[in-house]
C-alpha cells in the first residue's frame, strides 16, 4: 500500500466520522434552537387563546391557517397535562374543506383526505370555559423549520466534502511532488551494482527527511562498494598468491616422475596428486577470470565468427565425444558477434564441456546456432536442474567441474550483453543463449 | 643448448633447472634483477625464460634491455599475469612466447625447444630424429622414405614428445597440450590411451622403432633406444 493512500484512508476515515459526530451534534443544536422556537410561537397562540377564553368567556372559533391547527375537545376535568409534544400537521391540498386534523397523532388517515403529513410541533394544554374543560391541541407546522435546518445541514457539509476532495487532491499533488526525491532514490537504488564503480547520485531535495536518506543511501552503498572491492582484489590476491605454490608443486610433481622405479601404488598417489593439482589450478584460474570478468579486463573485442567457432571447438573436442560415444548433431549457420574473443572462446567451451561432462555414456548432444541464439542441449538425468546452477560453487552431485563455469558462463553473457538461461525441454538439458535485441 | 633462467621462486627455478639439465644442456639460473643483467650482459644463451615480477626491478626491462643490445637470445616469458595486455607487451616487445604458471615442465620444455629451433635452424625447417623427419612448415611427417599421414593432435603430440624426449611426460600435460583447458570435463583420460596407440601403430608400420613407452600408468615416455 502506497504511503499517500494509507494517509488518505486514515484521513477519509477520520474526517468522515468526525464529519458525521459534527452533523449530529449540529442538527441537534439547530433542531433544539428552532424547536424551542416553535414552542415559543405555540405558547403565544395558547395566550391568546386563554385571553380570548377569559375576556369573551367562549372558545375562539376553530381554525386553520396555512401551518397551523387548533382543536378543542371536550375532556373529563383534570385529565390533561400540559406538555409538548412532535407530532404531524396534515396539509391539506386545497383550502375548501376545514378539515380537522385527527387529534390522535398516531394514527394517520391520510387515505381519507387530500393531502400530505408534514412534521408538526404540538403543544397539548386545557383550558375551563364555564364549567366545561377542554383539552386544547396546537399543532404548527415544522415544515420551513426542517428545510431551514435541511439547507443549512446540506450546505455545511456540501462545504466540508468540497474541502475534503480539495483536500485530498492537494495532499496528492504536494505529496507526490514532496515524494519526489524519495522515489527518485529509490530508483537509484533498484539500478545499483555493486559491480558499477559509478556512484549512486545524490538527488536535490530541501527536505532533511529525504537529504538524510539520501546521505544514508550514498554512504550504504559507498561503502558496499567498497567492500565489495575489497572483497574481490582480496580474491584477485589470494588467487594470484596461490599460483606459485601451485606451479611449484606442478614442477615438482613433474620432477618427481622422472625418477624411476615407481610402484603400482606410488603412480596411483601421484596421478591422484596429478589430478587435484589440475582441479586446483582450474580453480584458481576460473576465480581471476571471474574477477577479469568483472573488472572488465578483457577488452579484445573484435568480430568474430561464430559458427567457425563452434566448429573449431566440435573438432577441439572430436576425442572427447568419441570416447563417451555421445551423438552430436549440429546446425550452425553464419552469425557475426561483436565481442572479446577470449572470452567467446571460454564460453562456448564450457558449455559444450558441460554438456559432455553431465551426460552418460551413449547419450546425445544437440548444437543449434541460428541468428538470433545458441542453443546447446544434452541429454542427462531425467530431471530439470535448479535455478541455483548459475550461482558459484553450485555443484551437481558428482560433479567433477569447479562449479564456476555456468557462473563464468553467465558473467560472460552479461558482459556481453547476452542473455543465458536454462530449461529442461523433451527430456534435454538446454541452454539458451540469446544475443542482443 | 643453453638456457638462462631467471625465477625468484627457488622451488620452481630448481625444478626447471633440473628438468633443462641433461647431455650438452647448460642451464645457469638468476634469482633477482641484478643478477639476470649482469648475466645476460656477459653470455649469450638460446633460451632465456624470464619471470616478470623478480626483487630488484621489472623482467620487462630486462627484455628491453636485451632487445636494445640486439641481443638473438630466444625469450620466453613465464609469468603469473594472465592477462591480455601483459602477453601483447611482452611478445610486442620481442618475446618469442608467454607461458603462464603454474605450467607443466614438459610444456615448458616443448615450448623452449620450439624457440630454438626457429632462431637456430635459420629457415631449414626440419626436424631430425633419427630416422624421423619432421617438416615444420608443411607439418609432414617421414619415417624414412615413406611418409606417416598424422592427425593435427597426433603430429603436436609427436613434437611434444620430441621435444621432452628421455622424459616422463604426464596424461595430465598431454591432455592440457591437446585440449587446452577444455579437457577438465573428462573423467578420466582413457582416450589419451587410444591417441596415443594410434601414433605408435602409424610410425611402427612406417617402419620406425617403438619410442613411446607407458611409465607407471601416470604417463609417457619418448625414448632414444
Amino acid at each position: 500500500m502506497k504511503l499517500i493512500t494509507k494517509y488518505n484512508q486514515v484521513n477519509v476515515i477520520t474526517t468522515i466520522i468526525i464529519m458525521l459526530i459534527t452533523g449530529v451534534i449540529y442538527y441537534q443544536a439547530v433542531s433544539l434552537i428552532l424547536t424551542y422556537q416553535k414552542d415559543k410561537d405555540l405558547v403565544v397562540e395558547e395566550q391568546e387563546i386563554y385571553e380570548y377564553v377569559n375576556l369573551n368567556n367562549k372558545l375562539p372559533q376553530t381554525f386553520q391557517s396555512n401551518d397551523q391547527q387548533i382543536i378543542f375537545l371536550e375532556a373529563a376535568p383534570g385529565s390533561v397535562k400540559r406538555r409538548f409534544i412532535d407530532t404531524v400537521y396534515f396539509k391539506k391540498r386545497e383550502k375548501d374543506s376545514l378539515h380537522k386534523n385527527d387529534h390522535d397523532h398516531n394514527k394517520h388517515p391520510a387515505h381519507k383526505h387530500h393531502g400530505w403529513y408534514e412534521a408538526g410541533r404540538g403543544l397539548i394544554t386545557f383550558v375551563t370555559v364555564g364549567d366545561k374543560y377542554y383539552k386544547i391541541l396546537i399543532i404548527e407546522s415544522k415544515v420551513e423549520t426542517e428545510d431551514l435546518i435541511r439547507i443549512i445541514f446540506s450546505i455545511t457539509i456540501g462545504v466540508i466534502l468540497l474541502l475534503l476532495i480539495v483536500l485530498l487532491l492537494t495532499n496528492r499533488l504536494i505529496l507526490n511532488r514532496l515524494w519526489k526525491p524519495f522515489y527518485k532514490t529509490m530508483g537509484e537504488l533498484r539500478l545499483f551494482n555493486i559491480a558499477d564503480p559509478r556512484d549512486i547520485s545524490k538527488s536535490e531535495t530541501e527536505i532533511d527527511e529525504f537529504k538524510e536518506l539520501n546521505n544514508a543511501v550514498f554512504y550504504m552503498t559507498a561503502k558496499a562498494k567498497h567492500d565489495y572491492k575489497d572483497l574481490k582484489s582480496f580474491t584477485e590476491n589470494a588467487s594470484h598468491e596461490l599460483l606459485t605454490p601451485i606451479a611449484v608443486i606442478n614442477s615438482k610433481l613433474d620432477t618427481l616422475i622422472q625418477t624411476e622405479n615407481f610402484s603400482d601404488r606410488q603412480s596411483k598417489l601421484l596421478n591422484d596428486l596429478y589430478t587435484a593439482v589440475s582441479r586446483l589450478n582450474r580453480l584458481n584460474q576460473s576465480l581471476l577470470l571471474l574477477v577479469k570478468i568483472e573488472n572488465k579486463l578483457l577488452s579484445d573485442q573484435q568480430i568474430i565468427k561464430l559458427g567457425i567457432l563452434l566448429e573449431e571447438t566440435i573438432i577441439q573436442f572430436e576425442e572427447i565425444f568419441l570416447d563417451k560415444e555421445l551423438k552430436l548433431t549440429y546446425s550452425i549457420s553464419d552469425k557475426d558477434i561483436y565481442a572479446s574473443r577470449y572470452l567467446i572462446e571460454i564460453l562456448i567451451s564450457n558449455l559444450i564441456g558441460n554438456a559432455i561432462r553431465h551426460n552418460y555414456k551413449g547419450g546425445e548432444v544437440i548444437i543449434n546456432l541460428t541468428a538470433e541464439s545458441l542453443t546447446i542441449q544434452n541429454t542427462d538425468g531425467d530431471t530439470a536442474l535448479t535455478d541455483k546452477i548459475f550461482t558459484r560453487f553450485y555443484k551437481s552431485s558428482g560433479s567433477e567441474g569447479s562449479g564456476l563455469g555456468l557462473t563464468i558462463s553467465k558473467q560472460i553473457c552479461e558482459n556481453v550483453g547476452f542473455s543465458l538461461s536454462y530449461l529442461y525441454k523433451d527430456s534435454y538439458h538446454t541452454f539458451v543463449v540469446k544475443f542482443k535485441g | 643448448m643453453k638456457i638462462l633462467v631467471i625465477e625468484d621462486e627457488e622451488g620452481l627455478r630448481e625444478s626447471i633447472e633440473e628438468y633443462f639439465t641433461e647431455d650438452g644442456n647448460i642451464c645457469e639460473t638468476a634469482a633477482n634483477y641484478n643478477n639476470a643483467m649482469v648475466k645476460i650482459n656477459l653470455y649469450r644463451y638460446d633460451c632465456i625464460l624470464l619471470d616478470i615480477t623478480l626483487p630488484g626491478g621489472n623482467g620487462i626491462n630486462i627484455l628491453k634491455s636485451i632487445k636494445e643490445n640486439n641481443y638473438p637470445d630466444g625469450v620466453l616469458i613465464i609469468s603469473a599475469k594472465n592477462s591480455l595486455d601483459d602477453r601483447l607487451e611482452g611478445l610486442n616487445l620481442g618475446a618469442d612466447d608467454y607461458l603462464v604458471k603454474p605450467f607443466h615442465l614438459s610444456e615448458l620444455k616443448a615450448r623452449v625447444m620450439a624457440i630454438i629451433r626457429r632462431k637456430s635452424f635459420n629457415g631449414s625447417n626440419q626436424l631430425i630424429f633419427n630416422e624421423i623427419t619432421i617438416d615444420l612448415l608443411a607439418k609432414e611427417v617421414k619415417a624414412g622414405k615413406s611418409t606417416v599421414k598424422l592427425t593435427r593432435k597426433e603430429y603436436a603430440l609427436l613434437l611434444y614428445f620430441i621435444a621432452n624426449k628421455g622424459k616422463v611426460v604426464s596424461k595430465n600435460a598431454i591432455a592440457e597440450h591437446l585440449w587446452g583447458d577444455g579437457i577438465d570435463m573428462a573423467n578420466n583420460f582413457d582416450f589419451i590411451y587410444s591417441h596415443i596407440k594410434n601414433i605408435r601403430k602409424k610410425l611402427m608400420e612406417a617402419g620406425c622403432s617403438d619410442y613411446i613407452q607407458a611409465a607407471y600408468g601416470m604417463g609417457y615416455k619418448f625414448t632414444d633406444l
